[in-house]
């Protein structure tokens, strides 16, 4: 398997696609940038890639422009980084897993909250709920709910800024 | 210092709509981080379009078509610097360079695997129709429950092939008129032989697999699986 290459570049774009995709939209939460970035890898990437290449280097390649693609369009964007494709690709594990770790990191930022905050941001980010919809199931006005999103993504990203340093 | 940035970029975000540009603080950036783990994280939303998938890969071809083949990879120390990391990044996997990837036309002429043939384990000779129901280069569907197809006969041989479509599993219709099999799904089409003619997908599906067909007194006949009792 180590040593086996992409037959055309067919089997390149089908064999990435996905995972790149994927890492993208958990990098911007959103689906048109997504697809933008990940057109951008592939427009990149493919063209000066060599079909000899096996296939854990052409992933390595692969991730490596996605990180270029995705600090570029930050620095555009925002200025800064917002979020990051961490640089070391795990050798050994499928694509599919790449980004994999994502609904742990979730589980334990929502898990440091308080009842309501969490509540808020469950019914809001991972429920899809509206506003007046979450403050219905909270059994809060639309205005409290308003701040109580707010602040628990405050706090959220005070612990996550805390976890990191 | 204003919390219009955050608010705007979360208003964006669960709306599912392109990030804006802005100036953020370290704070405001974290929140922002914060909010883009939670939104990614609702289930099944990471899934990427079919149009969209579909799209690029066109836009991938036609890339190429400007571009004149080439047999094998040329070194063209041009093409390699892209932007500092990803040139060290392909220098550091051994990539080199070569316009060779992007095929001409590849939405309709990828080469899909081979054309298998349906064998099953246990099975019969199950009649279809009758030899004078197929003249030379007319096509007949059957469905004998355990499997549908279409029989034709071409240059006085007799060929049988699935007919439910590779990519999806949707029933093909024959159109006879054009002499192809279509999917209802994805506007796939199949020559009569099973191999693909069109297609709109990021990868050409494989053939159909074809049936073992014959004649015996004047009836066609398929080899089916055994319906289990």
């Amino acid at each position: 398997m180590t040593g086996a290459a992409y037959p055309d570049w067919d089997s390149v774009y089908r064999d990435n696609v996905t995972w790149v995709y994927r890492l993208m939209y958990r990098k911007v939460g959103n689906q048109p940038d997504a697809e933008d970035l990940t057109a951008e890898v592939f427009m990149t990437a493919l063209r000066p890639m060599r079909m000899s290449a096996t296939v854990p280097e052409v992933r390595k390649y692969l991730h490596m422009t996605a990180r270029t693609v995705l600090a570029g369009y930050w620095k555009d964007r925002m200025g800064r980084q917002i979020t990051t494709i961490d640089d070391d690709v795990p050798e050994s594990s499928e694509p599919e897993q790449v980004a994999g770790d994502a609904p742990e990191t979730v589980r334990r930022l929502l898990q440091r909250l308080p009842d309501n905050y969490r509540r808020i941001l469950e019914l809001r980010f991972l429920q899809a709920a509206s506003v007046r919809e979450s403050a219905s199931q909270m059994g809060v006005s639309v205005a409290n709910a308003k701040v109580l999103q707010h602040r628990a993504l405050r706090m959220a990203a005070q612990n996550g800024a805390e976890a990191s340093s | 210092m204003s919390e219009k940035n955050v608010r705007r970029f979360v208003d964006n975000l669960l709306a599912g709509r392109p990030t804006e540009r802005a100036r953020p603080d370290d704070f405001e950036a974290e929140q922002m981080k914060a909010a883009i783990e939670l939104r990614s994280a609702r289930l099944g939303s990471d899934a990427p379009r079919e149009e969209f998938l579909t799209d690029l890969h066109r836009r991938l071809s036609d890339d190429s078509v400007d571009e004149p083949r080439q047999s094998g990879w040329r070194p063209d120390r041009r093409s390699v610097v892209i932007g500092g990391s990803v040139a060290a990044a392909s220098a550091a996997a051994g990539l080199v360079v070569g316009r060779n990837l992007l095929a001409p036309d590849g939405v309709t002429t990828a080469e899909p695997t081979s054309q298998g043939q349906l064998d099953p384990n246990r099975g019969t000779w199950r009649p279809v129709g009758s030899s004078d129901d197929l003249i030379e280069g007319a096509a007949l569907a059957f469905d004998l429950g355990s499997v549908t197809g279409f029989v034709h006969r071409t240059d006085s041989k007799l060929e049988a092939v699935s007919g439910v479509c590779t990519h999806q599993g949707c029933k093909l219709w024959l159109d006879a008129p054009d002499n192809r099999l279509r999917c209802p799904c994805h506007s796939t089409s199949f020559s009569l032989a099973g191999a693909i003619l069109t297609h709109q997908l990021p990868v050409a599906p494989p053939p159909l697999p074809k049936l073992a067909v014959r004649e015996s007194n004047g009836v066609i006949e398929v080899f089916a699986p055994t319906k289990s009792a």
